[in-house]
Formats: structure tokens, C-alpha cells, sequence
């Protein structure tokens, strides 16, 4: 029998155009690294959404062309952008005021790790002793809560989806949506519901990779994009 | 029969011999707004309003352009705009030198009660004349508060005595006061006298009056200066100070062994003022502790290249005692950073704190809050050890406010008189710092005449900045 591990999951790709329909039209989005900053590009047609980014920037512009780059226009992931209209700059305080103060409306991001009740734990592996925080905590912090976009199970297999979190944490109970290459889970604090499955899978397997206790939506289905 | 006291035209010029070149004096209503009328207006102060502005001398006609009484008032070359919470930072933060009010009354101790708008509401009617009046339950500071106890001195301009001929100073307020122990000399129409640690001090004495006849008009015990002069109404030359350096090193020589310097470049190569970092290099100081956003990650990251200067090359001169962080290392761990290798061998310390924490420490610091309750961190490693409150249901994690010794920045322009404009993305953490140190040293690629800035566009007003240095055209980022 195949094992779970060598089952096929969902690309990168589908797990973004999945976490881009929670976009609302007209909503300010904050994006992480890795799957999150894939987000953009899945965005449904009909709905504009303006980009946030930590280095001080609203209404972020795609990312440059090779040889267009401007050391003056980067977003927080290190990527150079291209300039548009409607842009704007502000500082470093600013820029986290827009956070802390509720005022960016969707937040995504990656994480080693998620809780039962919430908890994310994204910007620290314990082995290395020293981590890189930057704006994670604050965004986590922020009144709109985080979407937390990532791989189901870490490079060994394990689960990121736990009772508790083992890794140094970036915020308590702050994550409402998790989108895996599995699964779909809401989080309201106290329970994560199994909303959607990769197709193929089925919430039990899911349930079998997923390190906290899911509860079963009764109108689970298979992943809707 | 006493001297006929003097108009509020010779108070403000009496006042205005307080005044320091490259001073920042904010100016209560009343007779302090007459004093930027007697100045040439060349740029030798910085006279803020709290209404939004910086830098404005005399009377103008455009309505949007306003002081704290509401009077238009004409905004000089290099003059820019901010708003309300800016302007409050600056008082506040310790960027005010002089503070001139027109107080209701002044206590023997310097205590002070406002001015305030009278009864039947007629404001400006008062100062026209030059009489004042507190009135009872109309407790109306305005900014008075924030500029008293901001300022590094207080100065009260006002007449001896009330409309009734009572006294304005006083062994103590008979209203509330709205501060306590703040002013430092008092210039009335009829006389000069100095608060200090004793109490008063006639200091100088209007034209046609006596020592006595001021003594029966004061309400307190007032003793007479070794060296009682008379009053003169000149107003001083004031020159800008000079703040274009030559070069990095000649902007940095003094910076003391041990300093707190903080560092823009939000991950480097943009927003990072390498010019000014090697100089600080070449200077070779040590025992630094850097406040910055990453401890030198250019190298290690997509933003830049292997060759180009961040932090790794004040490291590598073993300067770097502390840094204060919230990407101190490189993002990939087996590539590390200078930093990374540094705090690994046990030589730098590090203090990892999250991004926005670190720009509202910042902030704070510079507009003189001394903490602030922020959710961010709420049971997190980053929060062990510090104190929490629960506000409204929700816990928050008490951050302390940071300041610096210098503070090194990147512009894109700056004026002569330290105006700041910023490119892009590079200003994220520049404005923000720049509000912080004892000295700021902001490097830009261009430096113009004040008046070639928008007063809209400027992001640092000048007030902020010690030092400019011109990028070398030649400058290469890279080593």
C-alpha cells in the first residue's frame, strides 16, 4: 500500500489561488514570504486588492523586470518593484501603525508551525539559537489576524499543524484560516474545523498527517477554487 | 509715578535677545507670535507653530498657512509643513530649545497659568493691547502644556500687571496652573526677572522706571540682581549654523567610544548611508552599539550583493559591541553574516525586537514618550521578562522608548538647512531615526539652497538635523 507520505498533494500554486479567494475587492493585503507572495498572482478577476509591504510602500507594483531594477523600491520579501500609480511611501513607524492599528484588512503567511488554538510560531527554529523576527510579530499582532499559508507536513514529514506549539512563537491565537496542500482548516480559537480536502485526499488521511485534533465540518468537501 | 510700560512690539524684541542661532523656539499666542516680525528672516531660528508649521518669520495672507493663534503667517525658504503629532513630538522630544508663552500669571517657583481665552471669547482683542487675563473655569491650555514642559527653557513675555491693575507674578497662582516650576525668566513691560532656585531676580529694568516701583507691582518677594542693567530692545544678529561637512569622517570623528548609533537601510542597499558607514569605519571607534533594523544582511540577501556595504564592515573592524535588531541575521543559516559569526563567537551582544516595536521604540524615543503598551509580542519570547497590562480585554506588552548618540541616515536631498527629501522606499526607518540622537548626520546624493524643497515634500524637517554630507558622485556601494 502507498503510503501517505508519497500521496500527491496540491501545488504551491493551487494552495495560493485558494488562500487568493479570501481576498475581498478593495481590501489591503499584507503578504509573506514564500506561498503567500505567490498570492498576487491569483487574485479572482473582477477584484482589485492593494498590497502592503513593511518596507514602507501602499499599492505595491509587480515586481520589476531584469535590468529595471531600483535599489529604492523593494518590498519587504527583498524583491524589486516597479513603480505604479496610486503608490505610496511612508515610514518605517507608519508602516507599522497600518498593522497595529487594524488598518491593513488581510494578512498571509508562512509558518513552522500552527496550534490548535491558534498560535503561530514562524520566525524562530531553536537550533539556530538566533532568529530573524522582523515584522512577523507585529503583523501577527495586527486586529485583522493572519491567514497562515504553508506545506501540511515539514521537509521530514512531520506535522505543522500541532496541539501546541514547540517552536518559539510569533503570536498567540492570532491565525482564523489555515491553507495547506491538504486541507482547508478554520480556526476560531478554541477548534480547528476541517473545511476542505486536496482532491484525492480524504479528511481521515488528512486528520492521520495533522499533529492537533481536527473537527470535521459536516459539509466538508474538496478543495473549491 | 512709574514708567509707562512698554509696548508688546518692545517685549517681543527684548525676547528675542533669548533667542540662539539655529534655535527651535515654539511660540504661544499672544505677544510671542509679534517676535518672528522683528527678526530679518534669513533663517536663523526655527519658529514652530503647532498649528503644522516649521520655520516661518512674519506676517502672511494665505489661510492655509496659519500659527497657533490662527494668524497667516509667511513661511521661509526651507519652512515645511507637519501635522499636529509631529510638531508635538518636537516639543516634547527635547528638539525645542525655547518655549516663549504669554502667561495669565507666574508663580515665585515658575509656575505658570495660561493665557487663555476670556470670558465673552474675544482672543486676539488681549494681545492687541498687550493686557492679559486667566480666566476662572476656563481652563484652556492649548499647546502651552507641551511647549512648557518640552522646551529646554521657558520664557513668559507678559505685562506686569492685569487689566485691574493686579499682579501677573505672584508668590503663587490663584488659578490652576498648567505647570509646574517651568518658567525660566519672565519679561514684562516694565522689567526682566530671572526664576531661579531662590526665587526671583530683577535682572533689567525698563526705561523711566525704579527698582522699587517694580518691586510694588509684583506679588512676590523679588531680590535685585548684583548688576541691574536696562532693558534694550535690539534684536540679535542670527546666522544659521553651518551643518555641510566635507567629508564622513569629519561628520563622525567625535563619535564617542561606546555610542548608541543608529543605522537606517531598511535590509540595505537602498535606504543605507555607505558613505557615512565607511567613514565610521575609518573613524574606527569602538564599543558601538547599534540600533538598526538588521545587523548587516546586504550581502546575504536578494536585495544585494556579496561586495556591497552594510553593517558586516563595522563588524569585521571589531567596532560592533551590541546590536539592536529585528533581522540581525542573514535569512539563510548556513550563510551566516559578519554579525551572525560575531555574536556566535561571544563578542557582540544582541537584542532581537520585533520590526514595528522597533520603529515605535524609535518614534517614541524621539518625540519623548518614554513607553508605550503594544499587543505585538504578547506571549512570546520577545516579551519575557517585561511588563503586560490588559487594556479593554486585550493584553498588551510595555516597550521602553530608545534614543541614540548619532544617528546616521540616508537621504536622497537635503537643503542647507538640513531639510530632508526620500526616495522610495528608502525612507522606512531614516525620518524615524532621525528624530532620536544628539547628533544626526544624514548623507544625501544632493544638497540645494533652502526653498528648493517643497515645504509639502520635506519628510525631515531640518530641526532634526545636525550634519549633511554630500555622497561623493564617484562613491561606489560596493567594496
Amino acid at each position: 500500500m502507498k503510503s501517505l507520505a508519497d500521496k500527491e498533494r496540491l501545488p504551491r500554486e493551487i494552495v495560493a489561488m485558494r488562500v487568493a479567494k479570501e481576498l475581498p475587492d478593495g481590501a489591503y493585503v499584507n503578504l509573506g514570504i514564500g506561498i503567500p507572495t505567490l498570492v498576487s498572482s491569483f487574485v479572482p478577476e473582477g477584484r482589485t486588492v492593494f498590497y502592503h509591504s513593511e518596507s514602507g510602500i501602499l499599492n505595491c507594483g509587480p515586481i520589476a523586470d531584469e535590468g529595471e531594477e531600483d535599489i529604492d523600491l523593494i518590498n519587504a520579501g527583498g524583491q524589486f518593484l516597479q513603480r505604479v500609480g496610486g503608490m505610496s511611501f511612508f515610514d518605517s513607524a507608519e508602516a507599522f501603525a497600518m498593522i497595529r492599528g487594524g488598518h491593513v484588512d488581510v494578512t498571509v503567511l508562512g509558518s513552522h508551525q500552527v496550534s490548535a488554538t491558534g498560535d503561530l510560531a514562524n520566525w524562530m527554529l531553536p537550533q539556530r539559537g538566533v532568529g530573524n523576527v522582523g515584522g512577523a510579530m507585529d503583523l501577527a499582532a495586527g486586529a485583522s489576524g493572519v491567514i497562515v499559508a504553508m506545506e501540511h507536513t515539514d521537509r521530514n514529514g512531520q506535522p505543522k499543524i500541532v496541539e501546541e506549539c514547540t517552536f518559539p512563537l510569533t503570536g498567540k491565537g492570532c491565525v482564523y484560516l489555515i491553507v495547506t496542500d491538504l486541507a482547508v482548516i478554520e480556526c476560531d480559537g478554541k477548534r480547528l474545523t476541517l473545511k476542505e480536502v486536496a482532491p484525492g485526499w480524504t479528511p481521515e488521511e488528512v486528520q492521520q498527517l495533522t499533529g492537533a485534533r481536527l473537527t470535521i465540518s459536516p459539509d466538508v468537501k474538496e478543495f473549491e477554487l | 509715578m512709574p514708567g509707562k510700560p512698554l509696548d508688546p512690539t518692545a517685549m517681543a524684541r527684548r525676547a528675542a535677545q533669548e533667542l540662539t542661532p539655529g534655535a527651535v523656539v515654539a511660540l504661544g499666542p499672544g505677544i510671542p507670535c509679534r517676535l518672528p516680525g522683528e527678526l530679518p528672516p534669513n533663517g536663523g531660528v526655527w519658529f514652530l507653530a503647532e498649528s503644522g508649521v516649521v520655520g516661518f518669520q512674519g506676517l502672511g495672507v494665505d489661510l492655509n498657512v496659519v500659527d497657533g493663534s490662527g494668524e497667516p503667517v509667511a513661511l521661509l525658504p526651507g519652512g515645511s509643513f507637519t501635522g499636529v503629532v509631529n510638531i508635538a513630538g518636537i516639543l516634547r522630544g527635547g528638539h525645542t530649545n525655547l518655549a516663549i508663552l504669554q502667561p495669565a500669571q507666574v508663580s515665585a517657583s515658575g509656575d505658570f497659568v495660561h493665557w487663555t481665552t476670556n470670558a465673552t471669547g474675544a482672543t486676539g482683542t488681549t494681545n492687541a493691547t498687550g493686557t492679559t487675563s486667566a480666566t476662572d473655569g476656563l481652563f484652556a491650555p492649548g499647546s502651552a502644556v507641551d511647549m512648557a514642559f518640552g522646551a529646554s527653557r521657558v520664557v513668559a513675555v507678559m505685562p506686569h500687571q492685569g487689566p485691574a491693575g493686579q499682579p501677573n507674578i505672584v508668590s503663587q497662582c490663584s488659578l490652576p496652573v498648567d505647570g509646574v516650576g517651568c518658567v525660566d525668566i519672565i519679561i514684562t513691560d516694565a522689567a526682566v526677572i530671572r526664576v531661579g532656585p531662590t526665587g526671583l531676580e530683577l535682572v533689567e529694568i525698563a526705561p523711566g522706571w525704579t527698582a522699587d516701583e517694580i518691586i510694588a507691582i509684583t506679588d512676590a518677594p523679588l531680590t535685585l540682581a548684583t548688576n541691574v542693567k536696562d532693558m534694550t530692545f535690539e534684536v540679535p544678529e542670527l546666522i544659521p549654523p553651518n551643518k555641510v561637512y566635507a567629508t564622513a569622517i569629519e561628520a563622525l570623528k567625535d563619535v564617542p567610544e561606546g555610542a548608541v548609533v543608529n543605522v537606517d537601510g531598511f535590509a540595505g542597499p537602498g535606504g543605507m548611508a555607505h558613505y557615512l558607514m565607511v567613514g565610521l569605519r575609518d573613524v574606527g571607534v569602538k564599543g558601538l552599539q547599534l540600533i538598526s533594523n538588521t545587523a548587516g544582511i546586504a550581502r546575504m540577501s536578494a536585495f544585494g550583493a556579496p561586495n556591497i556595504i552594510d553593517h558586516s564592515i563595522l563588524v569585521e573592524n571589531n567596532q560592533v559591541a551590541k546590536a539592536t535588531a529585528s533581522y540581525p541575521v542573514s535569512p539563510s543559516a548556513s550563510r551566516p553574516s559578519a554579525f551572525e559569526e560575531a555574536y556566535n563567537r561571544g563578542e557582540t551582544e544582541l537584542e532581537v525586537v520585533p520590526q514595528g516595536t522597533l520603529a515605535e521604540r524609535l518614534r517614541s524615543g524621539g518625540a519623548g514618550v518614554a513607553a508605550f503598551y503594544t499587543p505585538t509580542g504578547v506571549g512570546t519570547l520577545l516579551a519575557e521578562g517585561k511588563e503586560t497590562r490588559t487594556i479593554d480585554g486585550k493584553e498588551y506588552v510595555l516597550e521602553m522608548g530608545m534614543r541614540a548618540d548619532f544617528c546616521i541616515i540616508r537621504g536622497h536631498k537635503a537643503d542647507t538647512l538640513g531639510n530632508v527629501v526620500y526616495k522610495g522606499t528608502s525612507r522606512n526607518f531614516n525620518p524615524v531615526m532621525a528624530t532620536t540622537a544628539r547628533i544626526t548626520v544624514v548623507e544625501v546624493d544632493e544638497i540645494v539652497e533652502p526653498g528648493q524643497l517643497g515645504p509639502e515634500e520635506i519628510v525631515t524637517p531640518g530641526l532634526f538635523v545636525d550634519r549633511i554630507v554630500l555622497r561623493p558622485p564617484d562613491f561606489s556601494a560596493y567594496l
